[in-house]
């Protein structure tokens, strides 16, 4: 158990900054979800904080105790790489306790307890005299993350886990992780560019994106309160629909939008609205207040229709239940809830939101 | 009539059934252009390498001295049996088995020393640099090499004599003395051939992912538990190789030991390969000595074939790992 404290913690490949000098702090027995595109400098992050990387700057507490230009084998740290990685010439069991063979606060007996009951909980029982080469690509990735749960160490990291395992294998993989998250209270940190899997495990999802954390936040607050438009356009599937403002004298407005907003300082300069596709509302024509035209239909996860429309001279692209009733070349009618609108002015979110105007009909 | 050949390939377009365009029809067949640039190489080697094997393969039968002026007269198995029986014949082979086992074991501990420590010191200033010099040995002829370590042993002359009066200790005749010329002899081929094994280390050490080796940081393991799981596992190819590579090459060391000692004093450094070519171009008995040839091409087919087994091994490996 282990509180990581970042300090300024940077990193530059010559002349690219890959990880911008960082402060944040991982709570201790929390799961934090580094997330963010490919590139964006989560596993660079999580090296360092692995000790597998020494950062060109700032400092790195484990619990207050600085272990900056520490080796990883001195901090008391586990890591699931992104291939599983794996001792070829072992058994399925003698991976899992070849790392607690050095722990002397176990016996012989709480060693193979220990094993037995990590294999039990990644579902490995039966493979445990196996050869690490009849297994495939899966649950050789159970058996690393049996391994790294096996040493109850401090901190336990995840590159990536699950990106090089089939589906199968990648539902089974986050259902242990639960299982063994409900058993042992450490400090994890999972880096992912998976949004769905940081959404389901992580209780804070750290947003990252050029080398820097933008948000870090419980994931539905991320979700519907992204602090930049990235946010809004990286989580979700779709994303968040952006809206450009026609500026009329003080006022702006958004297509979509019955009415224009009052803008807060009267500029429209950088601004956009955001709005999740999932959160208008489509109806037939005339139901709702504002007129659009369905341009194209298209069936996502569960019979849901993910609709793009046309509204004014804006597209948006709206989620309607299974079996909705509308097809290419329809009018429909929309509503954009002013609750779950979000503005961004240069794609930072308003700290005061802009108001709609009362008349509605102007 | 000599014609440049864009005259007949032009010719041969507006001519198909030309001798030319019969030409380029036949270089257009898949197998045909390929062979043919094959040619010189296989007519090197047959001329070169087979014919020669063949030859010797032949005369080893004969009885064939290449002074006396007589015709080689048919003997069988004659020579082979002589050999055999040959007591000089057995103890230089033993010799020789002693030699490759000495310098292949020592150069292949040296080698993975010396590479794990380099391996271990990427940032360490001046690595190219002794990186380099370490490898000079190992690409001068070794008649040079032996020429300049005769200087180095010689008692009167050589700096390693010099040094060990400089110290007040007694100078050893190295190379003339019964007691040190083999062990000599083994410490320059060592010197000589130590850096290839650490080539070869340092070739096997690159093939370990780095991912394995940095997940064993993170799971604390051991030096020696990191040698044997990851290291070994991976890279045990690649050195076995190189050991095979060795022995095949220690099992032929001629000319090293012929500049040096020549095979003495008495024959403590006669291998195989110095008492073969005393053989054949001192005595010029050359059908006895075919014959010793060709039971030492026979050894080195077998080392070769061990070779070809472990990178078999190899292969079938690959194919078992599940993709």
């Amino acid at each position: 158990m282990s509180e990581i404290v970042l300090r300024g913690v940077g990193r530059a490949f010559g002349a690219t900054q890959a990880v911008q000098p960082t402060d944040f702090t991982f709570p201790d027995g929390s799961v934090t979800c580094l997330l963010g595109p490919s590139g964006c400098g989560k596993t660079t992050l999580m090296r360092m904080i692995a000790g597998l990387d020494t950062p060109t700057g700032g400092r790195i507490l484990f619990d207050g105790r600085d272990v900056t230009g520490k080796p990883a084998r001195d901090r008391d740290v586990a890591m699931v790489f992104q291939y599983p990685v794996m001792y070829r010439t072992l058994s399925v069991a003698e991976n899992v306790e070849l790392a607690l063979r050095d722990d002397r606060r176990l016996s012989a007996a709480g060693r193979r307890a220990r094993v037995d009951e990590v294999l039990e909980v990644m579902q490995l029982q039966d493979r445990r005299a196996a050869g690490i080469d009849a297994l495939d690509v899966g649950t050789r990735q159970r058996v690393a993350v049996a391994r790294a749960v096996a040493r109850d160490c401090a901190v336990i990291l995840f590159d990536e886990p699950t990106t090089n395992v089939e589906v199968h294998a990648k539902t089974q993989l986050i259902r242990a992780f639960k299982q063994f998250r409900a058993r042992l209270r450490q400090t994890i940190i999972y880096v992912t560019h998976d949004q769905t899997e940081a959404m389901t495990l992580a209780d804070r999802i750290a947003l990252m994106r050029d080398g820097a954390i933008t948000q870090c936040d419980a994931p539905h607050a991320l979700y519907d309160r992204p602090e930049s438009a990235f946010g809004g356009w990286f989580l979700g599937n779709p994303g968040m629909n952006f809206l450009e403002p026609r500026p009329q004298g003080g006022v702006a407005r958004f297509d979509g939008f019955p009415s224009p907003f009052r803008l807060p300082d009267g500029d429209p300069e950088g601004l956009q609205l955001g709005i999740r596709p999932e959160r208008i509302l489509v109806g037939p024509a005339g139901a709702l207040p504002v007129p659009a035209q369905v341009l194209r239909r298209a069936i996502t996860v569960g019979g849901q229709y993910l609709l793009l429309l046309r509204a004014g001279s804006a597209t948006l692209r709206a989620r309607t239940p299974p079996r909705a009733p509308f097809a290419p070349g329809d009018t429909v009618s929309i509503e954009c809830p002013i609750s779950h609108a979000a503005f961004f002015r240069h794609g930072q979110r308003l700290v005061a939101q802009p108001r709609m105007t009362e008349d509605v009909h102007a | 009539m000599d014609t440049a050949p864009g005259v007949s390939a032009t010719h041969a377009l507006s001519d198909p059934p030309g001798v030319g365009a019969r030409l380029a029809a036949l270089l257009q067949r898949r197998s045909v252009l390929p062979t043919l640039l094959l040619v010189p190489v296989l007519l090197f080697f047959i001329v070169w390498n087979t014919v020669p094997t063949l030859w010797l393969l032949g005369l080893s039968f004969y009885r064939f001295s290449l002074t006396s002026g007589r015709p080689p007269i048919f003997t069988g198995f004659g020579n082979f049996e002589s050999i055999l029986q040959d007591s000089e014949v057995w103890l230089a082979l033993s010799r020789t088995f002693l030699f490759v086992i000495l310098a292949v074991g020592i150069e292949t501990v040296l080698g993975l020393l010396l590479g794990l420590l380099f391996w271990n010191s990427q940032r360490l200033p001046g690595r190219r640099v002794a990186l380099t010099m370490l490898f000079t040995p190992m690409v001068l002829t070794p008649v040079a090499a032996g020429t300049f370590w005769r200087l180095i042993y010689d008692p009167t002359f050589g700096v390693l004599s010099a040094m060990l009066r400089g110290l007040g200790l007694p100078t050893v005749n190295f190379l003339g003395d019964a007691r040190t010329a083999f062990g000599s002899v083994l410490a320059v081929d060592v010197w000589m051939w130590t850096p290839f094994m650490v080539l070869m280390t340092l070739a096997a050490l690159a093939s370990v992912p780095k991912a394995e080796l940095e997940a064993a940081e993170i799971d604390r393991l051991s030096f020696l538990q990191r040698l044997r799981l990851v290291i070994l596992h991976h890279g045990k190819f690649i050195l076995m190789l190189g050991i095979l590579l060795r022995t095949i090459d220690a099992f032929k060391t001629m000319d090293l030991i012929y500049d040096m000692t020549f095979g003495g004093p008495g024959s403590t450094t006669q291998l195989v390969a110095i008492m073969l070519y005393r053989r054949a171009f001192e005595v010029f008995s050359m059908g006895w000595s075919s014959a010793l040839a060709v039971i030492l091409l026979l050894i080195s087919i077998a080392f070769t074939a061990t070779f070809i087994f472990v990178l078999h091994a190899r292969e079938r490996r690959k194919q078992d790992m599940p993709a």
